[in-house]
């Protein structure tokens, strides 16, 4: 007794799969030109979610900020201690930061020199990141620089730096990728290097985690400021948030549109190749009709032959393409295993849906075609 | 009642503004248990017969009736459904798929039909045609005369009531050929059906009960 073929109960399915199997390099071929469309799609996909969550991690340092500074109707020159207060009070449980700030000269031993700008505040543990060292609540005397000064200086951790004529020491390296608002050439010092100024440069409110910035800025400056009158210059960067965003949505637009042409020429490939082979089997499926095939049953045969294509070609593209994400992912943001969040594994079930779809799509005419050739003339010849 | 008859068929062609007459008011049937033979010159019309009688082409004018039935004026998938259950065909060139074992060969006419299992029916008529050691085997390890016998077998796996046959010994040798008739003629008797076949083979004649000669699309009686 022969024994069953597991797809028996569904002809058409055993005899698409009997047929690729014909000519093995045309399947193959016809595959791989589904697999390319499916990883261009979904590696382009992927690659736009890891810079949109590079992005995002980058501008989460100032999405909670909101940043008050004198006005041009203030009557000093900065915050006075007074409207420290006031903000303050109108924070709740957020954390402000006030600082002020200034521009000197650093020289090293070896006599090289640099300008930065000098920031003094209190907790600046709440407003840094440090790569190397440590950052302690209160800076006391210690003093915190950008990195790229301080390989510049050949400044070390523990090393000293002279401003205002006092000698603090570094005790942290402050890490490069800070955002957008950029610590790039910054010396940070305790609130007490500048206690010669009266008033401060500017306050900055760290928003906690549901609180909102917006509601925070308009308070703010509803409190301080009138219609005519702008004591303070209350900013935030939500904007930033929102354009660098819609930016990012159009980038993805783009290019999932050019991974999808890929995948249009590739089903134009199993359009040909389903012509092809259909031509080539015109007598067979003559037959077919002949015997009692169906012209129902022809059609699903040969549509079934163009899914299996696209099926084959899309998994293969999906276990290349999460491959290919990995990598990105690891490439970009330095941790391989985001590639399967759903924000860029998303893509891969996008690849797969657009290449079931393209190779369905493809063997409709050929198959239609197919199924209603009349067999007399399909077995004439 | 025969199960094929064809009333006053007349089939015509139009190629490049000509016609061509390939049937002239012909009258044919066809019973049980007989086998009729069509024979004649080449381009009398005779594969032009067979395929109304085999439902794969209508006449231009005229009646085809199966098993009592006028089937005329059936629509392409009603047309395929009579072939499906009513008939079965050989061919000159066996027609076997490739890529298919002999058993899933002589399934294919029936195999759509999920509900009905012709497993056991198609592995009988291998047995029956002498080829119950060949089941798995696929038609490109067969001999010509093991596939045409695969092709008797799938043109009776629906249980027809007519098997149309088209040179169905045209590629075969002397002796396959005869082997080919014994057992159409066995089972023309053991299933009761009706056998019509064209050929230009004299050796098949011999085998038939009644011959039925086309010259220029008419029977000469
Ligand atoms: N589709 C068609 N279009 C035009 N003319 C056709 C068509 N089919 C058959 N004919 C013509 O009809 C006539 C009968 O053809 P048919 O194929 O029935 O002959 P035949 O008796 O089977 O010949 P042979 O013994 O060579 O197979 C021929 O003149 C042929 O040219
Ligand atoms: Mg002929």
């Amino acid at each position: 007794m022969s024994r069953r073929h597991p797809l028996r109960r569904f002809p058409s399915a055993l005899m698409a799969w009997r047929n690729l199997g014909r000519n093995r390099v045309r399947t193959a071929l016809a595959t791989l030109g589904i697999l390319i469309g499916v990883v261009a799609i979904a590696s382009l996909g992927m690659a736009t979610a890891a810079i949109q969550q590079q992005a995002t991690a980058n501008l989460e340092g100032l999405s909670n900020e909101v940043t008050v500074s004198a006005g041009p109707d203030n009557p000093n020159d900065g915050i006075s201690a007074d409207q420290v207060d006031d903000i303050e009070r109108l924070a709740g449980d957020a954390t402000v930061v006030p600082e002020r700030s200034n521009v000197t000269t650093l020289s090293a031993r070896n006599g090289a020199e640099t300008r930065v700008s000098v920031t003094a505040l209190t907790k600046a543990d709440a407003m840094y990141n440090v790569s190397r060292g440590s950052i302690s609540n209160r800076l006391r005397s210690g003093a915190l620089l950008s990195q790229a000064d301080a390989r510049r200086l050949g400044i070390e951790i523990g090393d000293p730096v002279t401003y205002d004529g006092k000698i603090y020491r570094v005790q942290g390296i402050l890490s490069s990728s800070q955002g957008i608002g950029g610590q790039q050439r910054v010396l940070v010092l305790p609130l007490s290097a500048m206690d010669n100024q009266n008033y401060y440069d500017s306050v900055t409110v760290l928003a906690e985690p549901g609180q909102s910035v917006e509601a925070l800025t308009a308070n703010i400056e509803s409190s301080f400021n009138t219609a005519d009158e702008d004591i303070v210059r209350v900013r935030n960067f939500a904007f930033v948030q929102q354009n660098v965003g819609s930016f990012l949505s159009t980038l993805r637009l783009g290019l999932l549109g050019i991974g999808s042409i890929s995948l249009v020429v590739a089903s134009v490939a199993i359009l040909n190749v389903m012509l092809m082979s259909t031509v080539e089997r015109r007598g067979e499926i003559g037959v077919l009709r002949a015997v009692g095939i169906t012209r129902g049953e022809v059609l699903r045969m040969i549509l079934t032959e163009a899914v299996f294509l696209g099926v084959i070609g899309g998994v293969l593209g999906v276990v290349v393409s999460a491959g290919v994400g990995v990598i990105l992912f690891e490439f970009l943001l330095g941790s391989p295993l985001s590639a399967f969040r759903w924000q860029s594994v998303q893509y891969l079930l996008y690849g797969m849906v657009f290449a079931v779809a393209a190779s369905s799509i493809s063997g409709l005419y050929p198959a239609w075609k197919a199924a209603n050739e009349r067999p007399v003339e399909a077995l004439r010849d | 009642m025969s199960v094929i008859v064809l009333e006053d068929a007349i089939k015509r062609y139009h190629t490049g503004g000509e016609i061509i007459e390939a049937l002239d008011s012909v009258n044919f049937r066809a019973d049980r248990g007989e086998m009729v033979t069509i024979i004649g010159p080449s381009g009398s019309g005779k594969s032009t017969l067979l395929n109304m009688i085999g439902l794969l082409d209508t006449p231009t004018a005229g009646r085809v009736r199966l098993n009592g039935r006028d089937v005329t004026d059936f629509s392409t998938d009603e047309l395929t459904e009579e072939r499906r259950s009513d008939i079965g065909f050989v061919f000159q060139d066996y027609h076997l798929l490739p890529m298919l074992t002999a058993t899933e060969n002589v399934e294919l006419p029936t195999m759509w039909d999920t509900e009905v299992d012709r497993r056991d029916r198609a592995v009988e008529l291998l047995n029956r045609v002498g080829l119950s050691d060949r089941l798995t085997h696929k038609p490109p390890q067969l001999s010509g005369g093991q596939r045409q016998r695969v092709a008797i077998a799938r043109a009776l796996v629906n249980e027809p009531d007519v098997l149309l046959a088209d040179e169905p010994t045209g590629n075969l040798d002397q002796d396959t050929g005869a082997t080919i008739l014994d057992e159409l003629t066995r089972l023309k008797e053991s299933e009761n059906i009706a056998i019509v076949a064209v050929t230009h083979d004299e050796q098949l004649v011999e085998y038939s009960d009644r011959v039925v000669e086309l010259v220029d699309g008419t029977i000469n009686t």
